[in-house]
């Protein structure tokens, strides 16, 4: 934060030292008085803090070290001292107390940007807001970790959750599934929309925007992040706002003379291998030697011979030291740089901003990495009460990556060689002879060094503009405007040698595939906002707006074949089209419409009511339905500001009650779904010419998603600002619930888009602050912070809507999820196991009746256990000393279980083609024999299944290193020798540990990363 | 009053905003046909309804599993070997093991298939009703009454499958009829009831079809060749006015109806008297052996149109997919009972034999599906699913309650198929000349079904399955059932 200050402080200076000058010159017979002016939070000097003498022209700025001296002809007299986003300070001088002036402590007033909502539509004082937000300021975001807002804001808030992907890891090039307060959609729905229908809407700047594009945002450019998670507070965005919003402002040009800054951020990754647990050399071949694959099954004495030799030549390569460890080749570490450098500057009537960000960022796998580059303009000019603002950024973006999956390295077994004799790479590490039954088994090494490559590059620009009109002081009218566009293509080719076409005519051999990319959307607003405090005690807020916006997508693609070199890669030397292969294309447009209207009142900044109305249409739904309303109501009781509380004590800063409810919808839903479209079949004509049949049945009766939200919460302050707590109960009922459902075959469909049942969500999240030390005078401040959060949720009315996915589920490999009346979304389904039978290597299962039996039956499944953990949350601590900062945060997830699919795949399940690949080091231990009985595992076999049982499920426990952060901000006497403004230094770790009950692989085709990553900030 | 000013005002402003805005959300896609397009010109409702005729050549319903595979084995009317690798689960449907994995999926493709092209027909008759001015002539007649007869086939043919013996247990569960569109399933009907929607569909089907320009002009097979367009020609190829009559004898045969199938198929045999349907010229099949009408395409009275028909006889009858399976008949019921043997009718010389069955080593083989040697020829695409034969075995069944009264018309149709008359006809006799008229066609299995008695597998009676509803009812799909 106080980053920031330092800027608006050096913004302010030029006219500041201009008085100070003036002060100087003025007669000095009179009684000086002199101190230095301190920002309460952190101790800071206040720089250009105007220091008046009541009712006069007559003054001084303080310096850059904060001090002042102010002249005073005459006493009693009172002093102001006032300061931009400060609470005005006004002291009497009675001519003897000087000394009371040596240390001036200012707050930042209601308006600091941590006391202010945002909601992109309108801005509320917090204290006056009945909904329940949370809004972080950029360098609060920054201090917790460089990497990008999303992360921080994980760290930061409890409800804010991103998903960790055990299949993806730490690819940079994956978007990451992100929550507000858990789901409101049915899961397992992402394929068939192919967005995220649990995913929270994000507000740049006041307009929509993309989850991409906030992941690629220069941390260093914003300025707030706010997160809206009830009712009351996302109801303004109606139809959109059911999974939470996240509302972001980046930093708008600070008026002064011109100021060059610089942000530049280094770091690297480590990848984190710590949860495989793989076999080596001479475990392995163990393990194979138990499993038979070194015994003839038909007792054919040649094959026997060959075998034995097979087997005897892999025990000479281990005896000889043949141990390799396949998953540091993929591996490396990765380097990060980012840099950002802004201009920015200005007079009262037009201040403009120039930004420059570049983001290199190689993930801890060879071959992958993401390039972003990023200019931004921004204009703001004013004039009488009209202020013009404009926006306009231009990204680009490319990314690269890796041909071959982590998997594949994790499946290679440690008793082949990495390379030949020659040290060159052999396509295959073993090949069999003619005649056997054995696979070859191709070396990743092989494929991975290849000419293959998959790269993505896209350029684009968004241009916000926005118009606003003060009418009066309490009236204003704003229109915006904003458009993006943004053009993306992927290229992807695999060599010809790669070891998937082996089987295929040297002519067919080789793929590329070519992917277009062409967005554009638009967007238009026009809004009247109202505030006033009439007759000083009724605050009335009011915003009344009109919104429309469209979004047009296309994706167009091919793909071509036939490479007959390694080297020469270019697509113009492909020589055919894949036979049978037609171009692909898709596009989408939809488009919205929307009129609002938001009132806030407060009676005396006691009693608190806001309301919200909102009419939404939109295309993508059906012509019966296309309009919806959404509304909210909120109450709020302040009850600090109580005369019975105020009378008493000041022991509370902030003691408030609140509660609102809204039902506001989703339409995070692909656009078509309500049409019936045709298709040509095109597989056949005949004498009458082409025909055509349905291709999609439309729905056009289909209701929009909506989730009626409540929630109670409570802020409450005290013991002069060191302890704070904020808490939140909160339910949530989505009803209906918009899905695919299965269909009877004779519908004609095997599914549409229908209104099913409903889920309902309850649950309560915490923040708990206390500052054991608080010494803002001297700049010593220590924070422990402890957030939580805990929800569950469970369907409700939908029958056998979910059959499909149900019998879907229970024929995977290892599906557990299922959609039952009164079950969770989270909740693993199986059945119950009560371990190895000791004298048969058999599993025992308990049935539903609760009664043993050997037989596995898919019916006798039951709840087990739940992904969703009971409690989760981050604790943390803060040390603020002077200029350094010290910051540590640890996330904990309590009392959930996971279904450890390491343990189902790589210990039992190990089929025979299984085998060649290499297992978890568990897949030999303690396994059930006749001389080992007592087994948690069942014995070795290559032929037997095992089936989805709570064997497998177990209680996942975690604790992470989630943030470590070590700052340095540069005193000023410092700064101002190296001819600067601001200097800071900052050191982060992120992810840095986990510690979990379980071990189970995580980071399956691609590895999770430890991060490490110094940033400095140099502002000229 | 102010209020109420502020309101009307309101009002006013706002209505013509929020129609405006109902006209820029009504946005119709791209990348994919939308219904309100497609539907708003005659053309659109010729394509959708010729996507229809185009679906039924689909694997799973009349281009292979309902005329030469799965139905045709469940008719009895192939022998296959004992080696799994080779017959695969042949062998299972042969012994009516409907509850296997493979044979339960295929019937739910089956009838997946058949219920999507209803919802298609449902799809076309919602709308036309609305747009009768965009058609031409009596197009809207012809369309809206193909589509409700190509509705009624489709449920009549699934009734046949997983229905009840009808005659037996009319009022016995059976299958859903669908006739308009709708997001919440129709029930499980009984099959009584399924019927009368069937006959009711047949009916207005062929009301409307009095318009056909086959009543008048014959089933004009050629293109117009003039670029105009032929969309009343070729009526062999669409569910035709006779095609209409046809199933509703075939039908009501089934339904237990004899008098109403006696005069269905009374009209179309008088029909094909009167030179619509000609029986099949003798030059066509004998005079050019090399290049025969093997199908006698001027009986059939409907036919689909497959551009790679020839894949039925490659797939499937071909001896040259040898060792893999190949279809063909028990040798002992062709030369005993269906082409020679005494007092069963059969001779060698019976055109059906000489252009349909030829020999290589010691076996017959089947080449109704095998393409005449001119190409391009519309009779190489014809997959006959009503002819001409089948309207004389109806008549003949149906005519009285005695069976040898209809000795007559058995005997006019083996007249035409260069054999002579037989003498007496009971039921056994008939079939064998059901199984020499529609070999490959289909109607095999509903035969016995209809008529309850075993199937003739072979000559070896006790080899031959005993009528019961375990083998003629097949149990409805998973996908039904479970949703």
């Amino acid at each position: 934060m106080s980053l920031i200050l330092t800027i608006a402080a050096a913004a302010a200076m030029f006219p500041a030292v201009l008085s100070a000058q003036d002060a100087a010159s003025a007669n000095s017979e009179t009684e000086n008085i002199s101190g230095t002016v301190v920002d309460a939070s952190d101790g800071y000097p206040l720089i250009g803090v105007s220091v008046m003498l009541e009712g006069t022209l007559h003054g001084v700025a303080t310096d850059l070290d904060g001090n002042f001296t102010l002249d005073i002809s005459s006493s009693p007299c009172n002093i102001v001292f006032s300061y931009v986003g400060y609470e005005t300070v006004t002291l009497e001088f009675d001519g003897t107390n000087a000394s009371s002036f040596s240390r001036i402590i200012m707050k930042g007033n209601a308006l600091e940007l941590n006391d202010v909502v945002v909601t992109g539509v309108y801005e509320r004082k917090k204290e006056s807001f009945t909904g329940a937000s949370a809004t972080f300021k950029g360098d609060q975001l920054k201090k917790v970790g460089s990497q990008n807002i999303m992360q921080s804001l994980q760290t930061l808030d409890p409800s804010f959750r991103i998903m960790e992907s055990a299949q993806f890891g730490s690819n940079p090039n994956t978007m990451p599934d992100i929550e507000i307060r858990g789901k409101t959609s049915v899961a397992g729905l992402r394929e068939e929309y192919g967005t995220d229908p649990n995913q929270p809407l994000f507000i740049l700047d006041g307009f929509e925007t993309t989850l991409e594009t906030v992941m690629n945002l220069n941390m260093n450019r914003v300025a707030s992040v706010t997160i809206l998670k009830d009712a009351a507070s996302t109801a303004i965005y109606g139809s959109k706002a059911s999974n939470g919003v996240v509302v972001i402002e980046t930093k708008t040009p600070a008026k002064g003379r011109l100021q060059l800054s610089y942000k530049g951020d280094f770091g690297v990754d480590i990848a984190d291998l710590s949860d495989y647990n793989l076999m080596n050399a001479a475990e392995k071949l163990e393990f194979e030697t138990l499993a038979g694959v070194y015994t003839d099954g038909n007792g054919d004495p040649f094959n026997q011979v060959r075998l034995d030799n097979l087997r005897n030549d892999r025990l000479k390569a281990i005896a000889s030291g043949v141990d390799t460890y396949w998953l540091s080749e993929p591996i490396r570490t990765g380097f990060t740089h980012k840099h950002n450098l802004y201009a920015e500057g200005g007079e009262e009537k037009i201040r403009y901003g120039i930004g420059l960000s570049y983001g290199g960022v190689q993930g801890v796998m060879k071959g992958s990495d993401r390039q972003t580059l990023e200019g931004n303009i921004d204009l703001i000019y004013r004039t009488g009460k009209f202020q013009f603002s404009n926006k306009l950024t231009i990204n680009y973006l490319n990314t690269n990556d890796p041909a071959v999956s982590f998997s594949e390295y994790a499946y290679a077994n440690p008793y082949y060689r990495k390379y030949n004799s020659d040290g060159g790479i052999d396509k295959y590490l073993y090949y069999p002879e003619e005649g056997t039954d054995d696979y070859p088994v191709t070396n990743p090494l092989w494929n991975a060094h290849l000419n293959n490559y998959d790269t993505s590059s896209s350029f684009g620009f968004t241009n916000n503009f926005i118009f606003e009109w003060f009418i009066k002081d309490y009236l204003r009218f704003r229109a915006k405007f904003g458009i993006t566009k943004n053009d993306q293509d992927d290229q992807a080719r695999l060599s010809p040698l790669h070891s998937m076409f082996d089987d295929l005519e040297d002519t067919e051999k080789g793929l590329f595939t070519q992917t277009m990319i062409r967005e554009l959307a638009y967007e238009g607003d026009a809004a009247v906002t109202f505030g006033k405090l009439i007759a000083g005690r009724h605050m009335v807020n009011a915003v009344g707006g009109f919104n429309f916006s469209s979004s047009k997508y296309m994706n167009y693609g091919y793909s071509a074949n036939g490479f007959t070199d390694d080297q020469f890669a270019a697509p113009s030397f492909a020589n055919n089209y894949p036979e049978g292969d037609s171009p692909d294309y898709s596009e989408t447009l939809k488009r919205a419409v929307s009129f609002y209207i938001n009132g806030g009142y407060a009676y005396d900044d006691r009693y608190l009511l806001d309301v919200n109305y909102r009419l939404d249409g939109a295309s993508m739904f059906g012509t019966g339905n296309k309009f919806r309303n959404t509304w909210s109501a909120g109450l709020g009781w302040n009850i600090h500001n109580e005369a019975f509380l105020t009378d008493r004590t000041d022991f509370f800063q902030m003691l408030k009650i609140r509660g609102s409810v809204g039902n506001p919808g989703n339409q995070n839903f692909s656009a078509y779904q309500a049409f019936t479209t045709y298709k040509f079949n095109g597989w056949m004509t005949n004498v009458f010419g082409t025909g055509v049949i349905v291709n999609e049945l439309g729905n056009t009766g289909l209701a929009w998603q909506e989730t009626i939200n409540y929630d109670i919460g409570t802020d409450i302050t005290f013991w002069e600002d060191r302890i704070n707590l904020t808490f939140d109960y909160f339910w949530k009922d989505t009803d209906p619930l918009l899905a695919i459902i299965s269909t009877r075959g004779s519908m004609g469909v095997s599914s549409v888009a229908m209104n099913a049942g409903s889920q309902k969500t309850h649950g309560w999240e915490a923040t708990f602050r206390i500052s054991p030390v608080y010494r803002p005078h001297e700049g010593i401040n220590w924070n422990i912070s402890i957030n939580a959060a805990s929800s569950r949720s469970r369907y409700a009315d939908i029958g056998n809507s979910f059959s499909r996915l149900n019998e879907e589920g229970k024929a995977s490999l290892a599906g557990t999820t299922r959609y039952y009346d009164g079950g969770s979304p989270t909740a693993i389904w199986a059945v119950r196991s009560a371990g190895i039978d000791p004298a048969t290597g058999q599993e025992l299962f308990i049935k539903k009746d609760g009664t043993y039996s050997f037989t596995y039956d898919v019916n006798d499944e039951v709840v087990v256990g739940d992904t969703q953990p009971k409690l989760e949350g981050v604790v943390g601590t803060t040390l603020y000393y002077k200029g350094l900062y010290i910051g540590c945060y640890f996330r904990y997830q309590l009392g959930g279980q996971i279904f450890n699919t390491s343990l189902f795949q790589k210990v039992e399940n190990i089929g025979t083609q299984d085998v060649y690949n290499n297992q978890d080091k568990r897949a030999l231990y303690d396994r059930w024999s006749e001389n080992h009985r007592e087994a948690w595992f069942k014995g070795i076999s290559l032929v037997q299944t095992t089936d989805k049982s709570s064997r497998f499920v177990m209680d996942e426990n975690t604790f992470t290193g989630e943030s470590i952060n070590l700052g340095y901000e540069f005193p000023d006497r410092m700064i101002r020798k190296l001819k600067l403004s601001a200097l800071s230094f900052q050191l982060s770790m992120n992810d840095i540990f986990r510690a979990s009950s379980v071990r189970v692989e995580r980071g399956i085709d691609y590895p999770f990363a430890r991060s490490v990553s110094v940033s400095i900030g140099i502002t000229f | 009053m102010r209020n109420k000013i502020i309101s009307l005002s309101l009002a006013v402003l706002l209505l013509p905003i929020m129609s405006g805005c109902g006209k820029w959300l009504d946005v119709q896609p791209y990348d994919k046909i939308a219904e309100d397009d497609l539907l708003s010109t005659e053309e659109g409702f010729m394509m959708l309804l010729n996507g229809i005729y185009i679906e039924l050549n689909d694997d799973m319903l009349y281009g292979g599993a309902l005329t030469v595979e799965m139905i045709e084995i469940m008719g009895g009317a192939y022998t296959l070997g004992t080696d799994d690798s080779v017959w695969g689960n042949y062998n299972d449907i042969a012994s009516y093991e409907y509850g296997t994995e493979y044979w339960r999926a295929r019937f739910d493709e089956t009838w997946n298939k058949a219920y999507s092209l209803i919802l298609n027909c449902n799809q076309l008759l919602s709308r036309i009703d609305d747009s009768r001015e965009i058609f031409s002539g009596d197009n809207y007649f012809i369309i809206k009454g193909e589509a409700l007869a190509l509705r009624a086939m489709l449920h009549f043919d699934m009734l046949r499958i997983f229905g009840p013996v009808y005659t037996r247990h009319p009022d016995a569960p059976a299958i859903p009829y669908y006739t308009g569109y709708t997001v919440t399933p129709e029930e499980i009907e009984p099959a009584s009831s399924i019927a009368g929607k069937i006959l009711a569909d047949l009916h207005e089907a062929r009301i409307l079809l009095s318009a056909d320009p086959v009543i008048t002009e014959g089933t004009r097979m050629e293109s117009q060749g003039d670029g105009s367009s032929d969309f009343l020609n070729f009526r062999s190829l669409r569910l035709n006015y006779y095609a209409v009559t046809g199933l509703l004898a075939r039908a009501s045969l089934w339904f237990g109806d004899k008098e109403q199938a006696f005069s269905y198929s009374q009209e179309v045999i008088r029909a094909a008297n009167g030179g619509i349907f000609p029986f099949v010229d003798r030059a066509l099949v004998t005079g050019s052996p090399s290049d025969p009408d093997r199908i006698f395409s001027s009986e059939v009275i409907f036919a689909l149109s497959h551009a790679r028909r020839n894949e039925l006889f490659n797939d499937y009858y071909d001896p040259s997919r040898l060792p893999n399976y190949v279809f063909r008949m028990d040798n002992d019921m062709f030369s005993n009972r269906i082409y020679g043997g005494t007092d069963t009718g059969g001779n060698a010389d019976d055109y059906r034999c000489r252009v349909n069955w030829i020999a290589t080593g010691s076996n017959r083989y089947f080449y109704k599906y095998s393409d005449m040697a001119s190409t391009g020829n519309i009779r190489n695409t014809m997959i006959p699913l009503i002819r001409l034969g089948e309207m004389y075995l109806i008549a003949a069944e149906s005519q009285s309650g005695d069976l040898s009264a209809g000795l007559s018309y058995v005997n006019i149709m083996r007249s035409n198929r260069g054999v002579g008359n037989l003498a007496s006809l009971d039921t056994r006799m008939l079939q064998y000349e059901y199984i020499r008229e529609l070999y490959g066609e289909g109607q095999l299995f509903f035969m016995y079904k209809r008529m309850f008695t075993p199937v003739l597998f072979s000559t070896d009676e006790s080899r031959n399955p005993l009528p019961s509803d375990e083998i003629f009812v097949v149990p409805l799909p998973d996908s039904e059932t479970q949703n």
